[in-house]
């Protein structure tokens, strides 16, 4: 693993020219800014459908979190001598943000949480967390510090998802089953070895995936802890773990 | 709601685990790429695979669910220890979170933490049993079974245990101990073969013991490999004529074909359920590979045997503790219930009509 103060040796020696690796944390940020950018999105449709005063403010302050994290995510591309690209037209991207007005649309706030809190968040956290841990610096220091910031605010809207699947288990399992089949098929395409359906529209050249371990990363790993902290967080909620092992076992690879 | 019984366990290979997570996808989707799957399975938490319905003769059933502790097939090495008795811990939390009133560890589950159930999580209304004294009972009756067919007198034979000093070596050794000429006792730890063997001595019965296979002069006419060995070869120069050969470790891995050729082989621990087994979904073909229905390990069993007996009870714990008189009481409680032991099978053909 190459530690980032060398990147940054690198890149001030060499003046524009960018190491390898910067261009590979380059991709990776990009995926990151992208991610909270939709996330600043969703929350602000979020708010808009919201009926309790508490629950507007609670969604803008968090859409405000998730652009702070995005901030905080370019900043350190600036650190390494990269400009992080954000696209919340990228092909995946997209597609969730797509699936998610679906449900502002329906004003399903808890199709709404299923989406944001439960899948993209069990993405954000577990591969965060997992890039904290082999980036060294301020880079890694701030991966894993919004990593702890995002697992922070889920548990509030795990307390309202598990008080709503309380009520009704079977219509509540059934909803985050549709959630799961539009959000996880893209997130699982997403992380796949491969981009089946070409370029991702974020990584700057060719696709990222088979450099990540020049920096100590893999895209079998980042798909493998997200897969499982979204397990286990549907294990928090209740749901039946035979059920849940089926719907992820159908997701595209 | 709760469960009469949940029953943890790993898969043997890459195949098998293949298999399992096939049948939930379906037919449709195929099997996951090889590829995908050694990428997704290690991390995969412990949790249930199926749902089990398991009917007595006697007319009423007991309901439970297999769960799968998603230790990778190549991770089954010493090395890895550590993180597998986390999973084995985690999938009894499994197990209890469901509601399971009795909890079987397969073989290697029940190995890891050495049958002492401090290793798991409290357990509250959850009681755990290794199942590991079904399976001796049901070694035991195959290798009787199986000198009956090939016309050996079991009292004149030499039985070679390896393994001898783990939980179901020893019960066999004491079972059978009684019944042969001789036995060797084959393990690494020597202070507890002599310690087993001065036990066996006591009764009456020849005893020899051996930390090396390759150093063991004395043929065997009877062997138990209780561990599965690296490799069949081991056992070359070390059996007798017609040796017969009951493979009751996982994975079983001394085919008949090739290096045993002339031996009797046979699968040891195996219980068929007359009474039978639903699993929703169906994947006990892929958990059970054996050509008659209703087929399962003895350690599996013996948590359906006491849950349908209404004993929920840590029937078999501890290392070393299995007696012929808890043999028999699980063979008796077993055969109230339709289970008894499966048709001989080596893993190509059946040997029950020799």
């Amino acid at each position: 693993m190459e530690v980032v103060s060398n990147l940054n040796r690198s890149s001030d020696a060499q003046g524009n020219s960018l190491s390898a690796t910067a261009l590979i944390w380059q991709d990776v940020l990009a995926q990151a800014v992208t991610g909270e950018m939709i996330a600043v999105l969703n929350y602000s449709s979020l708010a808009q459908i919201c009926e309790d005063p508490a629950e507007v403010a609670d969604a803008l302050e968090h859409a405000e979190g998730e652009r702070g994290h995005a901030r905080a995510f370019t900043a350190e591309g600036k650190k390494l001598g990269i400009d992080v690209p954000n696209n919340v037209e990228a092909k995946y991207w997209k597609r969730i943000r797509a699936a998610f007005l679906r449900q502002i649309e329906a004003r399903d706030f808890i199709a709404c949480l299923i989406i944001q809190e439960v899948m993209l968040e069990s993405f954000a956290v577990a591969s965060y967390k997992r890039v904290g841990e082999v980036a060294s610096g301020t880079l890694g220091k701030t991966f894993a510090a919004i990593a702890a910031e995002e697992e922070d605010h889920i548990g509030h809207a795990m307390s309202i998802l598990k008080a709503e699947r309380s009520l009704d288990p079977q219509l509540f399992d059934e909803k985050v089953h549709a959630m799961h089949l539009e959000v996880m098929t893209t997130l699982a395409e997403m992380l796949a070895r491969e981009d089946k359906d070409g370029h991702c529209e974020l990584c700057h050249g060719s696709c990222v995936k088979a450099s990540l371990p020049q920096v100590g990363l893999t895209s079998s790993e980042l798909r493998g802890v997200s897969l499982q902290h979204y397990l286990r967080t549907l294990d928090l909620l209740g749901l039946p773990g035979e059920v849940t092992l089926k719907w992820v076992t159908k997701l595209p690879v | 709601m709760a469960l009469d019984f949940a029953l943890i366990a790993h898969q043997e290979s890459w195949k098998a685990a293949s298999d399992v997570l096939g049948v939930l996808r379906g037919p449709e989707l195929g099997p996951i790429p090889q590829e995908d799957l050694k990428e997704i399975f290690p991390w995969i938490p412990p949790r249930a695979v199926c749902h089990i319905d398991h009917a007595s003769v006697l007319g009423h059933s007991a309901h439970g669910v297999y769960i799968d502790s998603f230790i990778p097939p190549d991770r089954l090495g010493y090395e890895y220890r550590r993180e597998n008795i986390e999973r084995v811990r985690a999938a009894a939390v499994v197990a209890m979170n469901a509601g399971a009133r009795i909890v079987s560890l397969g073989g290697f589950s029940s190995i890891l933490i050495e049958g002492d159930a401090s290793h798991l999580p409290q357990t509250g209304e959850t009681v755990f049993t290794t199942g590991n004294t079904l399976t001796v009972s049901l070694i035991v009756q195959g290798i009787k079974k199986m000198c009956v067919l090939r016309n050996r007198d079991i009292s004149e034979a030499t039985l070679l245990i390896v393994g001898a000093t783990g939980d179901v070596g020893s019960g066999c050794a004491r079972c059978l101990a009684p019944l042969v000429n001789r036995v060797i006792l084959n393990a690494r730890a020597i202070d507890r073969l002599r310690s087993l063997a001065s036990e066996l001595s006591a009764g009456g019965t020849a005893v020899d013991v051996a930390v090396d296979l390759q150093l063991l002069s004395v043929a065997a006419d009877i062997v138990i490999c209780v561990a599965s060995l690296d490799s069949p070869t081991l056992l070359l120069g070390r059996l007798g004529r017609d040796a017969i050969i009951c493979d009751a470790g996982y994975p079983k891995n001394l085919s008949p074909v090739g290096a045993l050729e002339g031996c009797t082989v046979f699968f040891g621990g195996l219980g068929q359920s007359l009474g039978g087994m639903t699993f929703e979904p169906d994947v006990h073909r892929v958990l059970h590979r054996h050509p008659f229905p209703n087929v399962a390990q003895g350690c599996m069993l013996e948590g359906m045997v006491l849950a349908l007996e209404g004993r929920f009870e840590p029937f078999s714990q501890g290392r070393g503790f299995i007696t012929t008189e808890r043999v028999k009481e699980i063979e008796v409680i077993a055969a109230r219930h339709g289970i008894r032991l499966a048709p001989l099978y080596n893993g190509q053909c059946s040997l029950e009509r020799a």
